[in-house]
């Protein structure tokens, strides 16, 4: 049961391979979608695989169908849904979000994908002030990052959409009403100081906008490491104290796009152990890596559980490292040999992918 | 530690095992560690074997080293190379460094694979196993130098060496020059895999050291009959 389903652009087929028929089986992204959807947001070790075979592959598996399937029938005149991915280290995730974020670009939505919101929290280089409201702090460079990266994701729709507000950034500079979006973001660009409050316009607007019932576009926020948001940072001040949450601007705007108080669009996400600052190696459910804070605000949400790979899967999995000449080792291709990586890896995705990847 | 006189040869077991030394009464018999072994019926090799089998549910047994497993994708060269690359009894560094370097050189070569056309794919080598022992065995030397004292002076003299000793050269000479001749912010498992992928084909550093070997030895042929062994 491992067939390799070709995609070609018309979405037509490509609804037709999201079925439960096809559960265990991977399916090709045309390499005109992999391009512009997905400069950041993928896994390292996956992004190194996607160069070696020269192709991306995703395998259908059930959370992701789940998801999809919700997405097709949901009501978009009531507030946003908030999906959320969980499971234990290694287990597919990521690869999920990314799956369900594919499904929403084909559809034509504008994707806002944040790839790993830890990444805001830690590791920051350059701290601004924030120009908007004197407590906070701004974060240029990774606000900078984003805005390229989301420029390229949704290039065809930026053109589109036209901004509701005026925003005034320093004496000189403002954008008016009835701008296009893309010259937002090249704004935020350009002016390396105000990106974060770019970021924080651009949020609005097209919350905004979405939940109007004359838009005719649909917003998807995917968020992965969540968790992020209600954890702790380990950003210092000048003083040396730790910088509080709420005083990051990235962070305050992302909390305001988290809550359901907006329609027309879905919010999924993910937890991740892996990037948290201050939580212990061991967990992985929503209670434990969200908080009491951070639960109490996503609630209510459909939590999607992740498990490793059933036996079809791991099959699926292993055909396809042998069909791309992955695993070369002659024992690997035994049975024996077979038992011997269902165990070591215990089927979980990852390490699996780790231990094919010298044999 | 008992003697070896064959009267004080009975199963003794210290208070205190130190399992770890090699040092073991030469009562103690080896370890089976293959898989293949436990799984043969009662033919083949019926007296011998038999009697080997009865001798083991007698006497006592060695532990098992902690390298050796009785996994099918276990190689003894790999195992002696990784020993040989481990320092300071870090093994789990020099394990992962050399499934680093398997990986780097199979990445490469699939690469070079999806991206070849049809008529070259079949001339692309994409084990890296089987790179990694072809290059072993082009490193290897032929014949090697020794210096042997005649008349007051030291000469170089070509003398042949055991199979041991050359695929032990062949590997020392890989991980020094790896670790000497390479630009310094390089990671180990990238110099390695560049360095087995050029031994591949014939080319690179460890090749060159081995043809000067040959090129001295060949110099040094008069000497031969130095050599009293």
């Amino acid at each position: 049961y491992f067939t390799m389903l070709n995609l070609t652009s018309a979405s037509a087929s490509f609804q037709a391979c999201q079925s439960e028929k096809h559960l265990g089986q991977f399916y090709t992204l045309p390499s005109a979608h992999f391009r512009p959807l997905f400069p950041h947001g993928l896994p390292y070790r996956y992004q190194q695989q996607v160069k070696t075979f020269n192709e991306a592959c995703f395998m259908v598996r059930p959370p992701a169908l789940e998801v999809i399937s919700y997405l097709k029938k949901a009501d978009y005149s009531k507030p946003a849904l908030r999906y959320l991915f969980y499971g234990v280290k290694g287990s597919g995730k990521t690869m999920s979000l990314c799956h369900a974020v594919h499904f929403c670009y084909t559809q034509g939505w504008v994707v806002l994908h944040i790839p790993d919101a830890h990444l805001w929290v830690k590791n920051c280089k350059e701290l601004l002030p924030s120009s908007y409201n004197s407590a906070r702090f701004d974060q240029p460079l990774q606000a900078t990052t984003w805005l390229r990266n989301f420029r390229t994701t949704n290039e065809h729709l930026l053109s589109q959409i036209k901004t509701k507000r005026r925003y005034v950034w320093t004496k000189r500079e403002s954008t008016d009403e009835g701008r296009p979006l893309g010259e937002l973001v090249n704004q935020g660009i350009s002016r390396v100081k105000s990106s974060s409050d770019v970021v924080g316009a651009l949020m609005k607007d097209l919350r905004l906008q979405s939940s109007q019932p004359g838009a005719d576009f649909r917003l998807v926020v995917a968020v992965d490491g969540v968790n992020a948001l209600w954890g702790r940072s380990t950003i210092k001040k000048e003083n040396k104290s730790a910088v509080d949450l709420e005083e990051l601007t990235l962070i305050h705007n992302l909390k305001k796009l988290m809550k359901n108080d907006w329609t027309g669009g879905a919010i999924i996400t993910t937890l991740s152990q892996t990037g948290s600052l201050y939580t212990p190696k061991s967990a992985y459910l929503p209670q434990e890596l969200l908080g009491e804070t951070g639960f109490d605000s996503m609630d209510p949400f459909i939590p999607v559980s992740v498990p490793n790979y059933s036996e079809k899967e791991f099959e699926s999995a292993y055909l396809y490292y042998l069909d791309r000449k992955w695993l070369q080792h002659p024992q690997s291709r035994t049975e024996d040999g077979k038992k011997e990586l269902s165990f070591l890896s215990s089927k979980n995705p990852s390490m699996l992918d780790r231990i094919c990847g010298f044999l | 530690m008992a003697a070896s006189l064959s009267g004080l040869l009975k199963p003794w077991t210290p208070r205190v095992f130190l399992v770890r030394w090699s040092r073991y009464n030469p009562y103690y018999l080896e370890p089976e560690v293959r898989k293949e072994a436990y799984s043969q019926p009662e033919s083949e090799l019926s007296a011998e074997e038999k009697e080997q089998r009865e001798l083991k549910m007698i006497r006592p047994i060695k532990a098992a080293a902690s390298g050796v497993t009785s996994s099918v994708f276990s190689d003894p060269v790999l195992s002696k190379f990784i020993n040989m690359m481990m320092e300071h009894g870090n093994k789990v560094l020099a394990r992962e460094i050399m499934t680093q370097t398997l990986e780097n050189i199979k990445k490469k070569q699939v690469e070079k694979y999806h991206k070849a056309p049809e008529g070259q794919k079949e001339e692309i080598e994409c084990n890296p196993y089987t790179i990694f022992h072809q290059a072993l065995k082009n490193c290897q030397p032929v014949v090697g130098l020794e210096s042997i004292r005649k008349g007051g002076k030291i000469y170089q003299v070509p003398i042949p060496l055991s199979d041991k000793r050359r695929s032990f050269l062949a590997m020392k000479w890989l991980i020094t020059e790896c670790r000497d001749n390479k630009h310094r912010r390089t990671h180990m498992y990238e110099k390695l895999s560049q360095e087995v992928m050029s031994a591949f084909v014939h080319e690179g550093n460890v090749i060159r050291k081995k043809n000067e070997l040959h090129k001295m030895a060949e110099s040094n042929r008069a000497y031969a009959h130095y050599r009293w062994w």
